[in-house]
């Protein structure tokens, strides 16, 4: 069951790579969060009270509902619709983002042979890098800042999902003050983005290439 | 005496919230830095280090951080009254500006002072989202710019460093711990190929943070186009508390005899940072981008003295020292150069000597103390570091490393040359004169404090600092 929504989490980074509507995307989000309630809930017996909580606050409100519901203000605020003219078109991203998912699961059943990778099962270290990579090249090749900040979130819920493979507790102060920061960051990055259309009019990347050194004033 | 530096901004800032008044706002930042030299200085003279919040310490490797960070936030809190008296913006946006400061502080105090990397990595985050709007506080398109790189370039590189973190866990096998004082216990035990892979992401994701090449690209945006006084603190400061964490996770390293590795990457990072600094400050076109470049190429040097070890880790304190003291100094002046000339770009600067003598002298001064012109502090820690790598016999490194620093000395000291001694153009002559009024005595003694500093540490350092400072190695 467990493994069956890792590998769904992983297929919705499919679908972000192959589909262009930012509304569709924020969607996944929600999709997404629902996902990591599910994986965290198949654990819940081996953790106490006060971390069930928190993870059920942490995936089902802040990822599922607070973050999405905000973005969708930014995205009606700002009439950013769709995220067209990305460098790829979107079946060679779908084929590379592919690749690297797939590549995940190579690298960490190669691994799984060694001692201390023992605790960590591999199914789970697979998905997560793959998110991880697949975020960090959507950021490289997307035109809307919007969908940084969206593919930054996928970036933080891949993190999540590594830090639930290592299946070691932090201390739940640590925990707290990670979610407060990346739900801050989120929340700067949302009003940044409403500003940076007041100023510009619109959110392509290349507005912000002004300050460089090599340029010809 | 850690409590009362932690708690005090939070107090401070709900007073502020309530009562709303810019001379209230601007005082309280005055009293918080009052407050926190005076309660370094006691946690120096090892007064008041106990009962401390949980997660918070000083120990001997962060305490010299902590001096350097409370000498600059008082010199930059100086200059700061008379900086905000020369802005007409609303009291409102003055209000948020200083709310912002005091949070700023606090983050990197917590940086510095925490006692387990958890935490640390919050207060790192922490930093980039209260420094984001001080960046953002002019509101122009540059500025917009620079904040939204600094936000979103910090933010996944501390992420990647989170992950780092991950890995550390991993390493621990069945120990599960991230408090630095069992970390340095347990070491031994972990697992080197997982305990390196976590110093990659670590170096990268809080190197992003300190400003080392490959990953500096917000630095200078963010550093020229901050207010003067926050990017005196953002240099002078905050790339030291990231730097603070790197060092103690290199620590782990070095006592788990997987130190080779991270030393190799330090090596790397600060050569790298080197050269980009060299290459850049070649065409360089606006004096505060210039002064961000400096930063990165000292940033190199400290991860270049840290990997060198030895002898060189008294260096790198003193570098430490020196550096954050003479760039908040050139920061600070570089305040008042655009005050005067009411532009950042180099061409348009010219005759600052005969603009305003005391501008060009601190500036003049501020650039031979950042170029280790003898009895600069940092004329001695560079001098170290070379000898220690001439005794190590690095020969090739030593060469590069000496190049390097010419070419960026060159580069700097050719754009000072320029601005300070060139003639005033008569077209300016009545506009400098019109903002020369604004400059008043407070926006000049700090840097005058500091460069003193400076050149007195060059040549006589005396024995309670030393003694700081060689228990501040004993942590690397």
């Amino acid at each position: 069951m467990e493994n069956g929504f890792i590998i769904l989490f992983g297929l919705t980074m499919l679908y972000l790579a192959a589909t262009s509507r930012l509304v569709a995307h924020i969607r996944l989000l929600v999709v997404q969060g629902i996902l990591l309630f599910l994986i965290c809930a198949c654990n819940f017996e081996h953790q106490h009270a006060l971390n069930i909580a928190f993870l059920t606050v942490e995936t089902l409100i802040v990822k599922s509902i607070v973050i999405p519901w905000f973005l969708f203000k930014v995205v009606k605020k700002t009439h950013a619709n769709r995220d067209i003219g990305a460098n790829i078109p979107h079946f060679y991203c779908l084929v590379t983002a592919s690749i690297i998912l797939i590549a995940g699961f190579l690298v960490s059943n190669y691994f799984t042979g060694s001692s201390t990778m023992k605790m960590i099962s591999p199914i789970y270290f697979g998905v997560s890098i793959a998110t991880i990579i697949i975020s960090l090249w959507l950021i490289t090749i997307k035109h809307k800042i919007i969908s940084n900040v969206i593919e930054f979130i996928t970036m933080e819920n891949g993190i999540f999902l590594l830090s639930l493979s290592v299946a070691k507790e932090m201390p739940v102060l640590v925990n707290m003050g990670v979610l407060l920061d990346v739900f801050i960051a989120i929340y700067i990055l949302g009003l940044f983005v409403n500003e940076i259309n007041r100023e510009f009019n619109d959110l392509e990347v290349s507005n912000l290439s002004d300050l460089k050194d090599y340029n010809n004033d | 005496m850690i409590n009362v530096i932690l708690i005090f901004p939070i107090v401070a800032c709900i007073l502020m919230a309530l009562i709303k008044k810019r001379a209230f706002d601007c005082a309280m930042v005055n009293v918080y830095a009052l407050l926190h030299i005076v309660s370094t200085t006691l946690l120096a003279l090892n007064i008041g280090r106990e009962n401390n919040i949980p997660y918070f310490t000083v120990d001997n490797t962060n305490l010299i951080f902590l001096i350097i960070l409370s000498l600059v936030f008082f010199m930059v809190a100086i200059y700061n009254t008379g900086y905000t008296k020369t802005l007409d913006y609303p009291d409102k946006k003055i209000g948020h500006y200083s709310f912002m400061i005091m949070v700023f502080v606090l983050a990197m105090t917590g940086t510095i002072l925490s006692s387990n990397l958890g935490i640390a990595w919050i207060f790192v985050e922490a930093t980039t989202l209260s420094s984001a709007y001080l960046i953002y506080f002019n509101k122009t398109k540059h500025s917009i710019e620079a904040a939204w790189k600094y936000v979103f370039i910090c933010s996944i590189g501390i992420a990647l460093a989170f992950v780092g973190i991950i890995f550390l866990n991993i390493a621990q096998g069945n120990i599960n711990t991230l408090d630095f004082a069992q970390l340095y216990k347990n070491a031994l035990l972990f697992d080197p190929f997982w305990l390196k892979l976590s110093f990659v992401f670590m170096l990268f994701g809080f190197g992003t943070k300190m400003g080392l090449a490959p990953v500096h690209f917000w630095l200078p945006d963010a550093h020229s186009e901050a207010p003067s006084p926050i990017s005196a603190l953002l240099s002078a400061t905050l790339l030291n508390s990231a730097f603070l964490v790197i060092v103690r996770v290199f620590k782990v390293l070095d006592i788990a005899q997987c130190d080779a590795w991270a030393r190799t990457m330090l090596l790397i990072t600060g050569f790298v940072s080197l050269f980009v600094t060299a290459v850049f400050v070649y065409h360089i076109k606006n004096y505060k981008r210039m002064l961000a470049y400096s930063s990165i190429e000292n940033m190199g040097i400290l991860a270049i003295g840290t990997a060198l070890g030895g002898a060189a880790l008294y260096a790198v304190i003193l570098h430490l020292i020196g550096h954050s003291l003479a760039k908040a100094s050139f920061f600070l002046t570089s305040g008042n150069v655009l005050e005067l000339f009411n532009t950042k770009r180099i061409k348009s600067v010219r005759g600052l000597m005969e603009a305003d003598k005391k501008t060009g002298w601190l500036w003049i001064f501020s650039f031979l103390a950042i170029c280790a012109f003898p009895t600069s502090v940092l004329f001695i820690s560079e001098f170290i570091m070379i000898k220690t790598m001439i005794i190590e016999k690095h020969y090739l490194l030593c060469a590069l490393f000496v190049i390097l620093l010419t070419i960026v000395l060159w580069g700097i000291g050719r754009v000072v040359i320029k601005t300070t001694f060139d003639k005033l153009s008569e077209d300016k002559v009545q506009s400098v004169q019109e903002n020369k009024k604004k400059l008043c005595a407070c926006m000049f003694i700090p840097q005058a404090i500091m460069l003193i500093i400076v050149f007195v540490l060059g040549v006589y350092i005396p024995p309670f600092l030393n003694s700081i400072i060689n228990c501040a190695t004993a942590g690397f």
